[in-house]
């Protein structure tokens, strides 16, 4: 039996999940402003989004976001601010807004928080042995990842 | 031509049990094919089997999903299976979403991104699942928009197979629907179903099509287990690779028997015995496998009415060695229980254990335990199955040794049950009769091909060492009623 009958027992937030999230936002760049580490994080997301529709396709992905969303809000409010747009570029609204309302470390770790609510709750549909493997092949090696969160959401 | 110019079409396996031998050798290099048939009938579980056994990460496989199973949920059904390696998902195995091009309704589209995926993966196979929802209803319209199926399908079978694809379209059709387009273009068809009979389901196959293959004709029945799919051929290899069996005779092991039989059984025979409840049938099938064991002739025993360990026990108790042979793997017993079995698949289990431990001998006790075994579709033909079963294992060479119970009335004798006896070479019959108040057993031997045997009734008792053959009972007459009459001794002339 694989993980992805285990229930909640999944990829745990505060290791392999959260790491990943981690170095998918550092692959976004480094911060050099203020406002740079959520918009990081929004980049990520963003990226997270357009790869994993590849997949799953963008109704698909876009209802994974959405549970992770609402599952991170409790926790953070300034996700309340953000919105999902499902085959928008970029795919994450209201970031400046919610920086500006929270601040940037706020809205950075809320997220953050969502991502890996998300990579989690991929895990435990399909196991955390395939989640992790295709997020690293989509997310991480997809040439499509070059661009960093200036040049996407500049672009946006 | 010559077989090895005609050779030059490579197979790609395709990872199920008995399927490459049921298409003819595997499936052609770079086809375009189509696998069809009804919502669960196996054509993403076999899909995904062909991929795994064949991708790599130089030459990936790519999965198109489409409308229909989200991708997330059918990834987490076909991971349980054992063939899928979760290693080769994202790398070896790309999985594709089509939906947002099929949702704008743009076949081109739909097309350029198979093709610009393609053309970035190199992959040696494609599949799209499902292959319906892109195709739609041929009557030209699609979404609401008019389009050409017939162009597209054969657009994208070019482009595939100018990339060197082995590809797969998934979908589910009826059988009337064989005029669409894609069942013209495609090299392979295979077709799946599933029938339902009274509370049993089976699975079965169908090669409509394989061109430059010669497949395997009629529908071969499948089963999805945990390892998913494998495929009982109609025919099995070893039909087609007949073995001359040796001019030699089996002992028995049964005293008395050998010498109604004209010094044993031939060796690659079917024999039948058959008799009524308790009259020793499966004690003399164990005496045949134990007497082969004895001079080194291993053996596999199908049993249908009884648990291996059930059977041991009281075959062990007039042979004690049976446990023995078992555990040195000169004996295997085959359970075979199922109610929803395939004769196809009774084959394969007892030709996987003649192969495995190289038999001489084969017991199948019982064919009426094996009869009820069966899912109801196949009992219908069950004379038809036995005669493929029969035919099949004395093809390897082995002697078949059957057991079938009859029922008696004893004024009546019934010589076989189920109208089996041409499928035989040798039947003997057992019966009880009623001599001199006391109920006995007799035996005799109808039928023998190409052999001299006894034609007399003879008396046997089931000792604790097993069934012992005696005299025949030439003092009485009308034994088949079984209530035979002593006859009157001439009298003495006087002189």
């Amino acid at each position: 039996m694989n993980s992805a009958g285990n229930g909640k027992e999944g990829l745990s937030r505060d290791r392999p999940a959260r790491e990943i999230v981690r170095r998918l936002i550092d692959s976004q760049g480094s911060a050099q402003t203020e406002g740079d580490t959520s918009a990081r994080a929004a980049a990520a997301g963003d990226h997270l989004y357009r790869e994993l529709s590849r997949w799953v396709g963008p109704d698909g992905c876009h209802a994974l976001f959405i549970r992770a969303h609402a599952d991170a809000r409790n926790e953070f409010p300034p996700l309340g601010q953000i919105q999902l747009r499902a085959g928008s570029e970029p795919y994450m609204g209201g970031v400046a807004e919610t920086v500006a309302a929270y601040g940037d470390t706020a809205t950075a770790k809320a997220l953050e928080s969502m991502l890996t609510h998300l990579v989690e709750l991929l895990g435990r549909l399909i196991g955390d042995d395939m989640a992790t493997k295709l997020i690293e092949q989509s997310a991480f090696a997809s040439k499509r990842a070059n661009l960093t969160f200036h040049s996407k959401r500049e672009k946006a | 031509m010559k077989q090895e110019e005609r050779s030059a079409l490579r197979s790609l396996p395709s990872g199920v049990p008995g399927l490459d031998a049921v298409l003819g050798g595997g499936l052609p290099e770079y086809s375009f094919n189509l696998i069809a048939g009804g919502p669960g009938s196996g054509k993403t579980t076999l899909a995904h089997q062909i991929m795994f056994a064949n991708a790599t990460v130089e030459r990936p496989a790519l999965y198109f999903t489409v409308l229909g199973e989200p991708a997330i949920k059918m990834l987490r059904y076909q991971r349980q299976f054992s063939f899928f390696d979760p290693d080769l998902a994202g790398s070896a195995i790309q999985f594709i979403n089509l939906s947002a091009e099929v949702l704008e309704g743009d076949l081109d589209a739909v097309l350029e991104r198979i093709v610009s995926e393609t053309e970035r993966a190199k992959p040696g196979i494609v599949v799209v699942d499902s292959f319906r929802t892109i195709g739609g209803q041929h009557d030209g319209t699609w979404r609401g928009t008019t389009f050409d199926l017939d162009r597209f399908v054969q657009r994208l079978a070019h482009h595939l197979t100018t990339w060197e694809v082995t590809s797969f379209l998934l979908g589910e059709y009826a059988t009337e629907e064989q005029r669409n387009p894609v069942f013209t273009v495609a090299d392979g068809v295979l077709w799946l179903s599933q029938a339902t009979d009274r509370n049993s389901v089976v699975r079965k196959l169908q090669v409509v099509k394989a061109r430059g293959r010669a497949p395997m004709p009629g529908l071969h029945t499948f089963r999805i287990t945990d390892s998913g799919l494998q495929v009982f051929p109609r025919i099995p290899e070893q039909t087609l690779k007949r073995k001359l069996p040796k001019a030699e005779r089996q002992p028995t092991g049964v005293p008395g028997m050998d010498e109604m039989i004209g010094g044993g059984i031939i060796a690659g025979d079917a024999v039948l015995l058959t008799g009524p409840a308790g009259s020793g049938k499966s004690t003399i099938a164990t005496q045949f496998m134990v007497a082969g064991l004895a001079q080194g002739e291993n053996g596999v025993i199908a049993v249908f009415e009884e648990y291996p360990e059930e059977y041991i026990a009281r075959a062990g108790a007039r042979n004690p060695d049976i446990a023995k042979m078992v555990k040195a793997g000169k004996l295997e017993i085959i359970y075979l229980r199922p109610l929803d079995l395939s004769v196809d698949e009774t084959l394969f289990s007892i030709l996987e254990a003649v192969d495995r431990i190289d038999a001489r001998r084969v017991v199948i006790d019982s064919l009426s335990g094996f009869e009820v075994a069966l899912a109801p579709t196949f009992r219908e033909d069950f004379r038809e199955s036995l005669y493929r079963l029969v035919g099949t294992l004395t093809a390897t060479g082995v002697t078949v040794f059957m057991t079938a119970e009859v029922s008696e009335a004893f004024r009546e004798a019934r010589f076989t049950s189920e109208n089996v006896s041409f499928i035989t070479d040798e039947i003997i019959v057992q019966r009880y009769v009623e001599i001199e108040g006391a109920l006995g057993r007799v035996m005799a031997v109808i039928k023998m091909r190409g052999s001299e045997h006894s034609h007399e009734f003879r008396r046997y008792e089931i000792t604790p060492k097993g069934v012992v053959v005696g005299d025949s009972l030439k003092e009485y007459d009308g034994i088949i009623t079984g209530v035979p009459t002593l006859r009157a001794k001439p009298k003495r002339a006087k002189n």
